[in-house]
């Protein structure tokens, strides 16, 4: 008797907290309202891949049928085609493009002329701010038979090169365009964990004579290595997906066999000529509990090895 | 760098490697912005003759011309404006009442709302149930569906959010003393203080509805609503793929001064961000950490 009393009692007050908060409530409810709508109205959308989407029944009024879909999707071959491009490349992404920002603020650091490395760190981080349609429009131009390196190639006696549409250069494409997209940016973050390191240290290595290059490696590397560490965190959860935006602008038929990863096999498969959504979300599922995972993964690692995570 | 105080040091092996390698980075990302000015200037003539082209030795603005003369180009231009001018107030509204009603005090719901809001940068249901929603609402082929998809960046809230969570409590606590609801509160003690950060995620808010093609390209199927981003794509795609399967005998016969015309579309998609980009760069510090989630 006393415990009932007890609760009604707390739900009383917490009705009494919120009427007490209403304010704040009011105050957020288009923001929740969004939420709500768009990003959980979506996720309960994901129940298509345990049904058979009709267009006419809708995704709530669909039929069930238990783990079909997913029979389908594993038994794809180009499904399974797409998850091995994608692996690979996020592979080649994961040697060529993710030190490149560590290093370059390491050469950012280490410029001396203070002018030059403002205007090198403003020219570096501007493409951070285009689209890939027009990065890629970008690197069409000087890439295509006629263009700047292809004439430069030629100029030298080289034969020209085929950049855009062959299979081998693709992967090399994507971590070159991606560095000269993104490296600038991304070394921002670095930057700001080397100008947090106590300069005290760099003193104590000068007073015991240490070289630049030492100073580097002993003293500004281990004290950004949190930093690079919740970055590798952060690259972990994208295991499943490819840069689409980058892959979709860059990618033409004849590179098809290359440029399949999983976020185009989803698009190609819900909106080319004849969608099957069940089948589609079904994929699309896979695809966020494998970089769910892989980031909640990374992230107990990490913290494993003593290094900083995501969540606290 | 971090030599002890005034202490000149002489240029050694260190400094040559890096200004070299930083040079020659530099170079690599100006020379194709250059190369695509002088192709948008320069004649076909020009451009076959002298394919190495940093500037054309007599400028036209033929391309542009025919570029304008496109009309595409213009539903492109106002397609962008008007995702620009409704969506980045409808995204700082959203985002600044959370960032604001989570930032501060404690209520019954708090920790919901915030673990609610995060747990969609760890997951989420992915673009076919979003456009099989949209489709359902009937906002699909309407702008609407564009600018309601991406509303609210996370990262965006979690750096607005701990902007107001380091204004001091003081402040606020006086407000509420002489009387001052949350509205109140919110413009007339929080925005006011919080400019730094408002100018830094207007402007990241900007930059990216400015670059939206991606909800388009799935949500809208109408050509009189398609943005500029993907009517840059169109205009550049549309003989480039001729142009990667074909021989270069092929190349011969067709049409060069394309480029002209595709690269003064890429100037005038990139002059707008160009004209933000030294407001935005002030901001950098903010954006540290929008630097951390965006790489």
């Amino acid at each position: 008797m006393k415990g009932r009393a007890e609760t009604v009692k707390r739900k009383d007050s917490v009705f009494k907290e919120i009427w007490k908060n209403k304010a704040i409530y009011m105050i957020m409810l288009p923001g929740i309202a969004w939420f709500i709508i768009f990003a959980y109205g979506p996720m309960s959308g994901l129940q298509l891949a345990f049904k058979e989407y009709s267009t006419k029944l809708g995704i709530w009024g669909s039929p069930w049928c238990g783990m079909e879909n997913f029979q389908y999707v594993f038994r794809d071959p180009s499904f399974l085609r797409s998850v091995g491009t994608t692996l690979w490349i996020n592979a080649g992404r994961l040697l060529f493009q993710f030190p490149v920002p560590i290093i370059l603020a390491l050469l950012f650091n280490e410029l001396r002329l203070k002018r030059y490395k403002k205007i090198v760190q403003t020219v570096l981080t501007f493409p951070q701010f285009l689209s890939w349609v027009i990065v890629a429009s970008i690197v069409i131009n000087i890439l295509s038979y006629d263009g700047l390196v292809n004439s430069v190639i030629a100029a030298f006696g080289g034969e020209t090169v085929n950049f855009m549409g062959s299979a081998g250069m693709f992967q090399p494409l994507l971590y070159i365009t991606e560095n000269w997209k993104s490296a600038g940016w991304g070394a921002i973050i670095y930057m700001a964990a080397i100008s947090g390191i106590d300069v005290d240290q760099y003193e104590a290595a000068d007073l015991d004579g240490a070289s630049r290059l030492q100073k580097i490696f002993r003293i500004t590397i281990p004290n950004i290595l949190p930093t690079i560490s919740v970055m590798f965190v952060l690259q972990m959860g994208n295991l499943m997906s490819g840069g689409f935006d980058q892959v979709f602008n860059l990618s033409n038929p004849a590179v098809k066999d290359v440029s399949e990863i999983l976020d185009m096999y989803i698009y190609n498969i819900s909106f080319g000529s004849t969608p099957d959504f069940g089948f589609s979300t079904a994929v699309s599922l896979f695809r966020s509990v494998v970089n769910c995972v892989f980031l909640v993964a990374a992230d107990r690692g990490a913290k494993a090895l003593g290094g900083s995570g995501l969540f606290a | 760098m971090k030599d002890i105080a005034g202490k000149k040091r002489k240029i050694d092996g260190v400094d040559i490697f890096v200004f070299t390698v930083l040079t020659i980075w530099l170079l690599i990302i100006i020379i194709p912005f250059v190369n695509a000015v002088a192709i948008s200037f320069a004649t076909q003539k020009e451009y076959v003759d002298n394919p190495l082209m940093l500037f054309p030795a007599n400028p036209t603005f033929r391309s542009y011309e025919m570029l304008l003369n496109d009309y595409r180009i213009w539903t492109g231009f106002r397609t962008s404006f008007l995702i620009v001018l409704m969506g980045v107030p409808l995204n700082m509204l959203l985002t600044m009442v959370l960032a604001y009603g989570t930032s501060r005090g404690s209520y019954p719901g708090k920790k919901i709302i915030i673990g609610g809001i995060l747990f969609t940068m760890l997951f989420n249901g992915g673009i076919i149930p979003l456009y099989l929603q949209m489709k359902e609402m009937g906002l699909t082929n309407h702008l609407w569906s564009v600018l309601l998809a991406g509303s609210v960046n996370v990262f965006y809230f979690v750096i607005m959010r701990s902007y107001f969570q380091s204004l001091p409590d003081s402040l606020i606590e006086s407000a509420r003393l002489d009387g001052a609801g949350e509205w109140r509160v919110l413009f007339h003690i929080i925005l006011p203080l919080s400019k730094p950060i408002i100018a830094t995620l207007t402007l990241f808010y900007l930059v990216d509805r400015w670059n939206e093609w991606y909800h388009a390209l799935i949500f809208i199927r109408n050509s009189d609503l398609q943005p500029l981003q993907l009517v840059l794509r169109s205009i550049v795609m549309e003989s480039s793929i001729v142009n990667n399967v074909t021989s270069a005998a092929a190349m011969e016969t067709m049409q060069n001064f394309d480029m002209g015309v595709k690269m003064a579309a890429v100037i005038v998609t990139i002059l707008p961000v160009m004209c933000v980009f030294p407001f935005l760069q002030k901001h950098f510090a903010q954006g540290v950490m929008v630097g951390a989630v965006k790489a």
